[in-house]
């Protein structure tokens, strides 16, 4: 909850900057709460809780940006933050021939919370360590498992967003998840299998009923047999072939070959010192077939308990659901209200920070892949030859987010419509479009799964966002699973 | 504004002496820096931000806590105590102490890392200096995108028998992406001392670069000799230390080190050490359990020699902490973050001589290092200049390429080092680096290409 002493130092400040006569101010409290508990070889490995609290002011002024933050948040330190942004905005136009133009948004006042049944916070270290040590011990339930981890993580941000247009809107939200990892060792051949994705806890905008849905304990047998599986598996072979992606890859393929080259700001050139462009430009929207007609994706930022879902972005935009591609055309951007105005369309609600320290940039909501029709087992039983790719391990893609290539922890045969051996070690690459427009198939709703990505970097210094990620299984044609073979030159 | 040693010190020696729990450390870092970021013509994102970070380790009755907060006074300092107390009492009993707090019995070594000239600078200044160099290589028709970032911060750390180490340090730095319709060219440079930063001899680079990279063609895919600046072999050494230098990944068996030691792993002309206290770095002194860093020699002409250790992992190991922990509540072991690579003989300006036919590439993007860890399988794409090169000269440019490449094969294939190193950092961040040569190697794997 925020108190009242907040309030009143937030609206002193909106105040405050008003009589500075800026041509727009906003105020963003933050208060986040981190819980992470490690449980590994049935042992608590580590357990820590952090707690951060400040404000970030923004300030346009003489047409330019001043922006700073601090962790002082009595009435001198806001005072002293305001002014830094003031003088930074200054010094900037003292030297700017350009002004920046922001798209209008309908001031809100209002508050929004996570829905959820069990406040994780109010859940006994006790229980959650419990937990970790029944799945623990089922995870290690076998020789060749070196190391089996299983972990939980929970987060509670406070908002409290204020502007001078009078936006004034709070904002709760909680997230909660884990991670299972089993390292298999067998001579000189280490393998891995994680659930429900791996390198990072997959989180969702829930309570601690979220982490029961997850069944740590009975997912814990198939993923430490699965990574026995792989030490004795045969190596992937390097093929162009048809691939099924289940879900828990295809999200990682979303967010790289889609979610990042959507975001307008990059688009737009202001990302290029360091992640880079997009080749999907302003002059492609509308009109650009970037997949088959059976690809569908949206940003959106309302998905039920989604880790890119919120009430309004860290502008005061309401939360939006935007279709990106439709039927395979690209037809909209992630955006701000100052890069939207750069290409006269409305803010689509995406301008969000890490923290109170980081200043909003465009990021993705929940950039899903819509669901199409049939099931899985369709899927597989219309492909003759072809590669099951699930779990990602590995991700690479160019700074224009063309070439990706991307490992999974696992792969399975596909011959005449069945499953067959489990193959070790796959990767497959491609160049984005292309890869979209091979897409022969995309499963329906009953197969379509959420996921919460907490890790998604962007910014200088880097900002590490919480995305969603949707996806049923789909199948791509032709793709070039391993390494391409060629002659030598 | 530094609180300097006077104020940060005291403040939590108060906190640690009131604490009831058996053994009490607490590491504060506290600094700001100003992020300037432009393109197009104009500073689209400036920011200055102040921070505090408190990370507070206890131990009561052999178990531990961590517990982690934002402030420096007296109430949130207990309150993160109280935490770490909780969390401790449901942890399992350890045997022995598991980090210490009192006094190391090395000395810390002696390292200047402040300047205050590093963020005296008005910041006007700054901004006419970005309009400078805007305005030259806009007069050839090229746009220059990138960032600066100055910053200070004073790291403290405390421990109840007495530990006590403080250190503040300043880093600047500023990045550089010339682009013309497709060409680019990329420059950066990061520094202690912002007087030292060379922001015209970094444009005329990223310039350079950018002129050279006209009209990329494409290439066979296969093996090719390259020529790797210092940035593209940094890259690729994080990447190494990321997943094998640790004792955790070495526990893990993920690491390419692990059952290794003593053996030959990378050509005779590959040493690589650690050294937080070798000020051609960007180290500090001590980590954050204040421990003095020690300097760890990795490889040795190719031999894989050493690794590097936390207290948890040191208690592990039976071995002392070499000063390589990471903040409390992270959980990835600890970490080789002042690299260093030794230097060669042969003269940067001689390499690409040495070249009969090979790619120059200017720096990697986006590398993964986790295809297989045991051998170093790495993939990535260059990225701001792919140079083809014909008996010792370019050739042309070469559209952006991708590598899959074991790093273990390409340092075992070493043909020339130069003589001279560059340092390669994240400014934003002021305690890591790698310093490093560029490198020349045989048969290098290039696997994909972009459009």
């Amino acid at each position: 909850m925020i108190s009242a002493r907040t309030r009143n130092l937030i609206d002193e400040t909106i105040r405050f900057l008003k009589r500075h006569g800026v041509d727009y101010a906003d105020v963003r409290w933050v208060e986040q709460l981190h819980e992470e508990i490690v449980v590994q070889n049935l042992q608590l490995q580590h357990v820590s809780h952090s707690t951060s609290e400040g404000a970030s002011i923004r300030v346009l002024s003489h047409g330019c940006w001043g922006y700073a933050a601090s962790s002082r948040l009595d009435r001198l330190g806001l005072k002293h933050t305001a002014k830094q942004a003031l003088e930074m905005a200054k010094a900037i136009s003292l030297d700017s021939h350009t002004r920046v133009k922001l798209k209008p948004v309908e001031p809100s006042r209002a508050r929004y919370q996570t829905s959820l049944e069990v406040d994780p916070f109010q859940v006994e270290l006790q229980k959650k360590l419990d937990y970790l040590m029944w799945t623990s011990q089922v995870l290690k339930d076998h020789p060749n498992i070196k190391t089996a981890t299983a972990s939980l993580e929970f987060y509670r941000t406070n908002k409290l967003f204020s502007s001078t247009e009078g936006s004034l809107i709070e904002q709760e939200i909680t997230e909660s998840g884990g991670l299972l990892e089993a390292t298999a060792i067998l001579g000189s051949e280490v393998q891995r299998r994680s659930y429900p994705t791996a390198n990072s806890p997959s989180l969702a905008q829930a309570g601690y009923e979220y982490v029961k849905t997850l069944d740590f304990v009975g997912q814990a047998t198939r993923v430490r047999r699965e990574a026995v599986a792989l030490l004795r598996a045969k190596e992937c072979p390097s093929s162009v072939t048809t691939v099924i992606l289940m879900p828990d890859q295809l999200i990682l393929q979303l967010h790289e070959s889609c979610g990042h080259p959507v975001e307008l700001d990059r688009a737009l050139g202001m990302e290029l010192s360091f992640a880079g462009g997009s080749f999907l430009t302003p002059d492609l929207l509308g009109s650009f077939r970037y997949g088959s007609k059976l690809v569908n994706i949206t940003a959106d930022a309302t998905t039920s308990q989604g880790c890119g879902t919120f009430g309004y972005d860290d502008e005061g935009v309401p939360a939006q659901r935007v279709p990106i591609i439709r039927e395979g055309v690209f037809v909209g951007y992630l955006s701000s209200r100052e890069t939207a105005a750069q290409i006269k369309q409305l803010s689509s609600g995406a301008m969000r920070a890490d923290g109170w320290d980081a200043v909003p940039i465009v990021r993705m909501t929940n950039v899903n892949l819509e669901p199409g029709t049939g099931t899985l087992k369709d899927l597989i039983r219309d492909t003759q030859r072809g590669i099951l790719l699930s779990t990602n391990k590995s991700w690479s893609i160019d700074d224009r987010r063309l070439n990706f290539q991307f490992g999974t922890e696992i792969a399975w045969e596909i011959r005449n419509g069945r499953i067959g051996q489990v193959l070790k070690n796959p990767m497959y690459t491609g160049i984005t479009p292309e890869f979209w427009r091979s897409c022969s198939a995309v499963a329906g709703k009953g197969e379509w799964q959420l996921f919460g990505v907490p890790n998604c970097a962007k910014g200088e210094p880097v900002q590490l966002m919480h995305v969603g990620h949707g996806a049923s299984p789909a199948r791509f044609e032709k793709v070039q699973v391993g390494r391409k073979t060629h002659a030598p030159r | 504004m530094l609180l300097g040693e006077s104020r940060v010190v005291p403040s939590l020696q108060k906190a640690v002496k009131a604490s009831s729990a058996d053994e009490t450390l607490i590491a504060a870092q506290r600094g700001g820096r100003t992020t300037l970021r432009f393109s197009g013509g104009r500073i689209h994102q400036n920011f200055h931000e102040e921070e505090v970070s408190v990370w507070v380790k206890v131990a009561c009755e052999g178990r531990m806590g961590v517990a982690t907060t934002c402030a420096l006074s007296p109430e949130a300092l207990r309150r993160a105590i109280e935490t770490a107390m909780t969390i401790a009492r449901i942890n399992a009993k350890q045997v022995g102490p598991a980090f210490g707090t009192a006094p190391p019995k090395d000395p810390t070594p002696k390292l200047t890392t402040y300047f205050p000239a590093t963020v005296k600078k008005p910041l006007t200044e700054t901004v006419q200096m970005i309009r400078r160099l805007w305005t030259q290589s806009a007069a050839i028709g090229v746009d220059l995108a990138g960032s600066f970032v100055a910053g200070e911060d004073e790291l403290a750390v405390v421990g109840s028998r007495r530990l006590t180490q403080y250190q503040p340090f300043s880093a600047a730095g500023l990045r550089l992406v010339a682009t013309q319709a497709k060409a680019s060219g990329f420059a950066a440079q990061t520094v202690r001392n912002l007087e030292t930063l060379d922001s015209q001899g970094l444009a005329e680079r990223a310039l350079e670069f950018c002129r050279k990279n006209k009209d990329p063609q494409p290439i066979p895919l296969g093996r090719y000799d390259v020529l790797l600046e210092p940035e593209a072999v940094a890259e690729l050494l994080e990447w190494l230390s990321y997943i094998g230098f640790g004792a955790k990944q070495v526990v893990e068996r993920t690491s390419f080190m692990a059952g290794h030691l003593g053996d030959r792993i990378m050509g005779r002309q590959i040493s690589i050490v650690d050294d937080g206290a070798d000020p051609q770095g960007l180290g500090v002194p001590f980590d954050y359990e204040g421990i003095p860093k020690q300097r760890v020699c990795l490889v040795e002409e190719g031999v894989a020699k050493e690794i590097v250790y936390d207290s948890h992992y040191a208690k592990l190991h039976r071995r002392h902490s070499t000063g390589h922990a990471l903040p409390y509540d992270e959980f990835e072991g600890p970490l080789a973050s002042n690299l260093f690579l030794a230097q060669g003989q042969t003269p940067y300006a001689d390499l690409l001589k040495k070249m009969d036919r090979g790619l120059w590439i200017c720096r990697f993007h986006y590398i993964s290092g986790l295809l297989k860890t045991q051998e170093a399988l790495m993939t990535g794409l260059t990225r701001d200049g792919t140079f083809l090169i014909k008996k010792g000269k370019v050739a042309g440019a070469v559209k952006n390429l991708r590598f899959t490449q074991s790093i273990l094969e390409a340092f075992s294939q070493i043909l020339a080092v130069s003589k001279e190193r560059r340092l390669v950092a994240d400014p934003g961040q002021g305690l890591s680096a790698a310093v490093v040569p560029a490198l020349l190697i045989k048969n290098f794997t290039f696997t994909g290409q972009t459009k």
